[in-house]
């Protein structure tokens, strides 16, 4: 088991390693110098002395390898650089901004289990049943309209209409309803449809057949038989989501005017302000690699034999 | 029975949590709205956060913001008129190289402290220091020597004559003035200041990065009091919530170019329930042909595509009012810009064609596209694809060209792609605005003919090309106001007559507000605040 938990975290390094290639040479292939968009961005004529003086100053002038081995030195040290911009450091830019992104990523999160266990699994025990059939519409939103577009219906209804709530911003709890839900429901229609799945392939198991021969009531057989059997793969699901959850908040942001690491990416790009760019890319892969990492491990201490069928695969 | 009762639980428990979650998020529901009653708070929204109060930085501090705190020595009026300031009067030697300014005495920076010679030799000085950066503004790289003669007395002297200095004054950065408290130890601002201790008639209150800005009156303001207490600046950077936000009536102001969708304004001006203004021109939108191409080198091609569309119509259509058509490459209400004598080419299809034919591009029986030596007219166009009204002109100018057989292949880019392609030559047709107040009509002369902006390469088909270069290198040093007016008359119309800078549209700012805001005027200059004289009913 502990070979393959190595092998598991080893594998990250060449990922990043590759994640950082990508990265440096996204600045390469890109037609735009980002000495001239940072210029032009702050309404300079820009003159070749001052392009010169900033491609010096953003270490654009040397070449692709010494910027590849320099972006890999910084990044293990976990030192950002600083912002073409603002020209403060990286790192201080995403921990100003990060703790409202995971702020509304952990309340979506939270609001996508809530729902999505009753619903997933009312909808699995009573198949066609009416939340079968609520879990189906919820699923069908959920899935096909697009997050800006489901911001604005939210705010238009309960902030503009009904007086309800925020349009945008952070304060009170009352800011991040809207701005959750809408993270929230693309999440409910997918844990909803998987957990409902699950469920229903569990109830067809022959334990549970048995069980129900053997006149154990259907409570217990539910809750202690079914549910418990269809949770774990919802929970790879979760964990498979984590990263797209917080990559996700970037256009939720941007509507909801929430003062999160999303939106300050965004006008990151418009800048071509590549250190913000960089940082944020290789946080969002250790995220990414990190969370498949943890619910790996998670199902390895469910089910120690995968730690055998990897070992063997190998 | 058990299985039913279970459930029903369950629903109940789901119900209760769920109404819990609304009621605790119903707790505060006018959080966002506590600006509305207050009648001393003017809050405006804005796309992006204020970034730093610094008179010397750039990107990310937001112009608008700079200005409200830091005040220049001149002031750019209506119709380009330069006006004292904080310098009351100012002194040019005969040979256009010495600036002597007269300070006004009666002005004070935010902290109590004193306005005068010394603290504004000590702001140029800190400028200086990054001369490199600031040179696009073209009196800073020909600064020779700052002083400080006396305390109401500071001079300047430049390397050579170089007329646009006061009108460069005027700018909202870098050459505005921070108080001694505001200096870092070593003097250079670019990194960093102390304290946002400026002149104006505003002083930044709170911020909260990405959130909100707000600034109270300078009890130490030299001139006339805001009307309002406050200005609350709340950073939405999406435009359509910016539209809600505004509806709910959270934001009492909304203004800028392009500040929300023109969909979304013509729908809130129709609405009657709130104020709408438009300003005066404060930049052209402009075509520019690149005349190094084959089809465009030919002077008869260009006209025949300017003959060849509907601009009123187009312009009208696609911004429902919110840009008049442009008859000059310039607005007419900058300096040396009105009264030139341009010929107007208005639309006429039979003319284009035959234009078009005088220049060998005939139409083939059967065939849409005109031909020459075999080859097909085709040119491309690019435009920012960010912006929907250059998105929608190109595709306007497509189906009218269509009509008079020219093929427009229409190429929507990045911004900084745009800038890069066009400084890189590489491009038929080109969609442009130039800066507008105060930085024109010197600051595009400049960049038309300086190597490296796309204009220079293209016009290099012009015939009298060598001439209008030295003009527009010799009209920024002419110390002579009379001669200074007759070259501009030279230069601009010949630009345009021959066909590759073509006027389309002036560009406007758009204003929307609430119906109890007063007072609501813009800044002539394009990147100033208009808060001087606003108030709330």
């Amino acid at each position: 088991m502990g070979v393959y938990i190595l092998k598991r975290v080893g594998s990250i390094i060449p990922i990043l390693l590759l994640a950082i290639l990508l990265l440096t040479a996204m600045i390469h292939l890109s037609p735009v110098d980002p000495a001239e968009a940072y210029l032009s961005a702050a309404h300079i004529q820009p003159t070749e002395e001052v392009l010169a003086q900033k491609r010096a100053e953003f270490g654009l002038d040397q070449s692709f390898l010494t910027q590849y081995v320099t972006t890999v030195a910084r990044l293990a040290r976990f030192d950002f650089g600083t912002s073409y911009v603002s020209g403060k450091p990286v790192l201080d830019e995403v921990l100003l901004r990060l703790p409202a992104t995971l702020q509304l990523a952990m309340t979506s999160l939270f609001l996508a289990i809530i729902v999505s266990i009753p619903l997933g699994f009312l909808a699995g025990i009573r198949k066609n049943g009416f939340f079968d059939h609520l879990s189906r519409v919820i699923a069908f939103i959920g899935a096909s309209i697009p997050s800006f577009w489901l911001g604005y219906l939210l705010i238009f209804f309960f902030a503009v209409q009904l007086d309800l709530l925020p349009v945008g911003g952070i304060g009170s709890p009352s800011h991040v309803i809207l701005p959750a839900i809408t993270l929230a429901l693309p999440l409910i229609a997918l844990y909803t449809r998987l957990l409902r799945t699950s469920v229903i392939e569990t109830m067809r198991e022959p334990y549970v057949q048995f069980a129900r021969t053997r006149g154990i009531r259907e409570t217990v057989i539910l809750g202690k038989h079914v549910l418990r059997v269809a949770i774990p793969p919802m929970i790879t699901g979760l964990g498979m989501n984590l990263g797209k959850l917080l990559t996700g908040t970037i256009i939720v942001e941007t509507v909801f005017s929430w003062p999160g690491f999303g939106r300050y990416f965004i006008e990151a790009i418009f800048d071509r302000d590549m250190p913000i760019i960089q940082g944020y890319v290789f946080l969002a892969a250790l995220l990414f690699i990190g969370s498949s990492l943890l619910v790996d491990l998670l199902q390895l201490a469910i089910d120690p034999r995968i730690a055998r069928k990897g070992g063997n695969r190998r | 029975m058990n299985v039913s009762r279970r459930k029903k639980s369950i629903i109940q428990a789901v119900s209760i949590l769920s109404i819990t979650t609304l009621l605790f998020g119903c707790s505060n529901p006018n959080e966002g709205s506590d600006n509305k009653k207050n009648k001393d708070t003017l809050t405006m929204a804005w796309p992006r956060d204020i970034g730093e109060m610094n008179p010397h930085v750039y990107n990310p501090s937001q112009l608008f913001a700079q200005s409200m705190v830091y005040e220049p020595l001149v002031h750019y009026a209506e119709g380009g008129k330069l006006e004292p300031f904080l310098a009351k009067s100012w002194d040019i030697s005969k040979d256009g190289k010495t600036y002597t300014f007269t300070l006004r005495d009666d002005v004070k920076f935010s902290d109590g402290s004193t306005f005068d010679a010394t603290i504004v030799k000590k702001n140029f000085d800190a400028v200086l220091k990054n001369k490199a950066l600031h040179s696009w503004l073209g009196f800073i790289s020909k600064i020779e020597k700052t002083e400080a003669v006396d305390k109401q007395t500071f001079r300047m002297t430049l390397s050579e004559a170089y007329y646009p200095t006061i009108q460069e004054l005027a700018v909202v950065r870098p050459v505005r003035f921070l108080g001694e408290a505001g200096f870092p130890k070593n003097g250079d601002t670019s990194k960093g200041v102390e304290q946002e201790v400026g002149t104006g008639p505003w002083v930044l209150d709170e911020y909260k990065a990405d959130q909100y800005a707000t600034f109270k009156v300078n009890k130490n303001y030299w001139g006339p009091k805001p009307k309002v207490k406050k200005i609350k600046v709340d950073i939405i950077p999406d435009a359509e919530s910016r539209v809600l936000a505004f509806e709910k009536g959270d934001i009492d102001l909304i203004f800028g170019e392009g500040a929300i969708s023109v969909d979304a304004y013509n729908q809130l001006k129709a609405t009657k329930s709130y104020k709408t203004t438009m300003s005066e021109p404060v930049a052209t939108r402009l075509l520019i042909m690149n005349t190094k191409k084959k089809q465009l080198a030919d002077e008869r091609v260009r006209q025949a595509l300017q003959y060849g569309f509907d601009k009123k119509t187009l312009v009208e259509g696609i911004t429902s009012g919110l840009e008049a058509p442009a008859d000059f490459i310039l607005p007419p209400n900058l300096p040396y810009t009105s009264k030139l004598n341009v010929e107007k080419r208005d639309f006429d299809v039979e003319k284009a064609k035959t234009l078009l034919d005088e220049a060998g591009w005939k139409l083939p029986d059967g065939k849409k596209v005109r031909e020459k030596d075999g080859q097909p007219l085709q040119v491309e166009m690019m435009y920012d694809a960010a912006e929907l009204v250059q998105k929608a002109m190109a595709e306007t100018l497509q189906s009218e060209w269509a009509n008079i057989g020219v093929d427009l292949k229409i190429v929507g880019v990045e911004l900084p792609d745009q800038v890069q392609r066009f400084k890189d030559n590489k491009f038929d047709i080109n969609m442009y605005s130039n800066f507008g107040a105060p930085y024109d009509p010197h600051t595009f002369v400049n960049i038309i003919g300086t190597d490296g902006f796309g204009f220079k390469e293209a016009i290099s088909a012009y015939p009298n090309k060598d001439q209008l270069l030295k003009e527009m290198k010799d009209v920024l040093k002419t110390t002579d106001e009379t001669k200074r007016q007759a070259m501009y008359a030279e230069i601009l119309p010949s630009l345009q007559d021959q066909g590759a800078l073509v006027p389309i549209s002036y560009l406007k700012k758009m204003a929307i507000y609430q119906s109890d805001v007063t007072n609501f005027k813009f800044a002539a200059n394009r990147d100033e605040s208009p808060f001087a004289q606003i108030g709330i009913k």
